[in-house]
């Protein structure tokens, strides 16, 4: 057990939290818990626990009057509304397996998802409904369904599956990591852990998907375990500009928003962010330390951690960023970690059960003995302290916490019949951390046509990819090389 | 509000947003995402400060504009 964490947090606040292994155990405890709390708001609205509970209930009697097998899996296609918080939680509570759909994803990789991932039925906002017309053996229904009766909590095993995350980035083939109730709650119960008191001490916004670990178990399942208030967030743009009347105590972000608050507490002042401000925990990529020094001037305790879609998002977590600030901090309660030829291995509760139907990338994640391979190199230091110093993968992690694949981003380069070689990696553009691509053109193609009208054809190329890609992933620096690139014995290019 | 107007506080702006970008040669046809290097994260920001400085909304549901010049544009066609 890790005093590092308990010792954050009050004791006897601690012994009023104890850890429920699945997920309805915890919400018929939360809902007696924290009864006449405020627990969600959109502003205009703000329902307590109590009713939370009782509204979960009869969305979970609606549920079971789908006819659906229990252990079916259920999707959640929704922005981060009110209905998509109640529908997680009467989805995992009813014994099925909830996976939340992102709100950006287009129509055709909601029908692979859907295939893929042997989805039954979909709770979909309206606004949405027109991307599942053309769904097939999937029952579509709308995200506002509710019964007026109520049913109670199912019991399960916690090692039954409890959600599946979409991990590896939304385009390409994502994977399904598959969170049992035991992985999810250990993910929960260690978000409460953050310095001094924290039941019903903050107000959260439910700023980041709910469809990523670091947003729905960080964020909103940190918040209901401490009795606290989220906001809803239904569009982030017009969120963040309510922040002066929301006021919020407490942000669950990425190292991207932080920027973008910086920025507007740069141009506007720290009143921007509503004045009431006292905690950031910021993770799902790394956190440059200007940032936390940025934050600590205006008197906001900034917290960052480590973790995967794998680990249920919370491996390790730093509440020392002055002290230590390029470390990603401690391990969580529950886990045991080793480091293996330079790289971090975790087992624990907390890790994830597999790949849905995909044996084959779990067993290079998962040991038999039950260690996930973390693909990232790391340091511990005598204090126990994590550093990570690099990474096995190639994955590229960008600024908004999303992983990703340079590979994926290479494959219509190399469809192009005037590129030999295409790579792509992360680089640096005017201080900002981007997408870059360096391409070897086949030059027998352009038949000794100037070097300009080569270059000219590689810049509308990419342009031409990059209208196919979600901005997030589009590619900003592009070189064209004269010269070839290092390769491997194979002929392989090198990646370097 | 002139277009120029409209131009110079979106500069001021980006000298904030982009600190290490020499704006000397920036004009109503440099490109955001390519010459800029602003991805949407940014993009998030540049439209609150935008929206902040010039006392406006851009409408719901706009398409984001891809050059200095249809981010002025947007203001004007917003506060008019």
């Amino acid at each position: 057990m890790s005093n590092y964490f308990y010792d954050m947090v009050p004791r006897e606040e601690m012994e009023r939290m104890p850890y429920l292994p699945t997920m309805g155990e915890f919400v018929e405890w939360m809902e007696k818990t924290y009864a006449d709390s405020p627990a969600v708001s959109d502003l205009a609205h703000t329902i307590t626990y109590k009713e939370l509970g009782e509204r979960v209930a009869r969305r979970r009697a609606y549920i079971n009057g789908l006819g659906l097998p229990k252990g079916a899996h259920i999707a959640i296609f929704d922005r981060n509304s009110q209905d998509a918080i109640e529908l997680f939680l009467a989805v995992t509570s009813a014994g099925y397996v909830a996976m939340n759909f992102p709100a950006s994803l287009p129509e055709m990789a909601v029908i692979g998802s859907c295939m893929k991932f042997d989805i039954a039925a979909i709770f979909v906002r309206d606004e949405f409904k027109p991307l599942t017309a053309k769904l097939q053996g999937v029952q579509v229904l709308p995200a506002s369904a509710i019964a007026e009766e109520k049913a109670p909590v199912a019991v399960v095993d916690p090692d039954q599956p409890a959600a599946i995350f979409f991990t590896g980035g939304t385009t390409g083939t994502p994977k399904g990591a598959v969170l049992s109730h035991r992985a999810l709650m250990r993910g929960s119960f260690n978000a409460i852990f953050k310095p001094g008191k924290v039941i019903g001490q903050h107000r959260y916004i439910a700023l980041l998907p709910l469809s990523h670990v670091f947003g729905l178990i960080a964020g909103t399942m940190g918040c209901f375990y401490t009795g606290n208030l989220i906001f809803t967030c239904e569009d982030m743009k017009a969120t963040i500009g309510k922040l002066p009347v929301i006021k919020p105590t407490l942000l669950v972000i990425v190292p991207g928003i932080c920027d973008i608050l910086a920025g507007l507490c740069k141009m506007y002042g720290p009143q921007f962010l509503g004045g009431s401000l006292r905690m950031i925990i910021s993770g799902a990529a790394n956190v440059p330390p200007r940032l936390v020094d940025i934050f600590t001037k205006l008197g906001v305790e900034f917290c960052f951690g480590y973790g995967l879609t794998e680990t249920a998002n919370l491996t390790s977590a730093n509440a020392d960023a002055i002290t230590h600030p390029t470390s990603i901090g401690k391990v969580y309660p529950g886990q045991e970690v080793k480091v293996v030829d330079g790289e971090l291995w975790v087992k624990g509760d907390n890790l994830f059960s597999g790949y849905y139907k995909d044996p084959e990338k779990t067993a290079e994640a998962l040991t038999p003995d039950g260690w996930l391979r973390t693909g990232d190199l790391m340091r511990i230091d005598e204090d126990g302290f994590l550093y990570i110093t690099g990474r096995i993968k190639n994955l590229i992690i960008l600024s908004n916490g999303e992983n990703v694949s340079p590979e994926s981003l290479e494959e219509p380069f190399y469809a192009d019949p005037c590129v030999r070689d295409a790579m792509v990696k992360e680089d640096e553009m005017n201080g900002q951390n981007v997408i870059a691509v360096e391409i070897l053109p086949l030059m027998p193609a352009f038949d000794g046509k100037p070097w300009e009208e080569v270059e000219a054809y590689m810049n509308a190329l990419v342009k031409k990819i990059n209208a196919t890609l979600p901005t997030t992933h589009q590619i900003v620096k592009v070189t064209v090389r004269t010269e070839d690139f290092k390769r491997t014995g194979s002929m392989k290019v090198a990646r370097v | 509000m002139t277009r120029e107007e409209v131009f110079e506080g979106l500069k001021e702006i980006l000298s904030v947003i982009r600190p290490n970008t020499d704006l000397s040669q920036t004009g109503f046809e440099t490109e955001l995402v390519r010459e800029l290097g602003i991805d949407s994260l940014t993009m998030l920001l540049l439209s609150l400060a935008v929206e902040e400085k010039f006392k406006m909304r851009f409408p719901d549901g706009a398409p984001a504009p891809t050059t200095v010049g249809e981010v002025c544009d947007a203001v004007l066609a917003a506060l008019n």
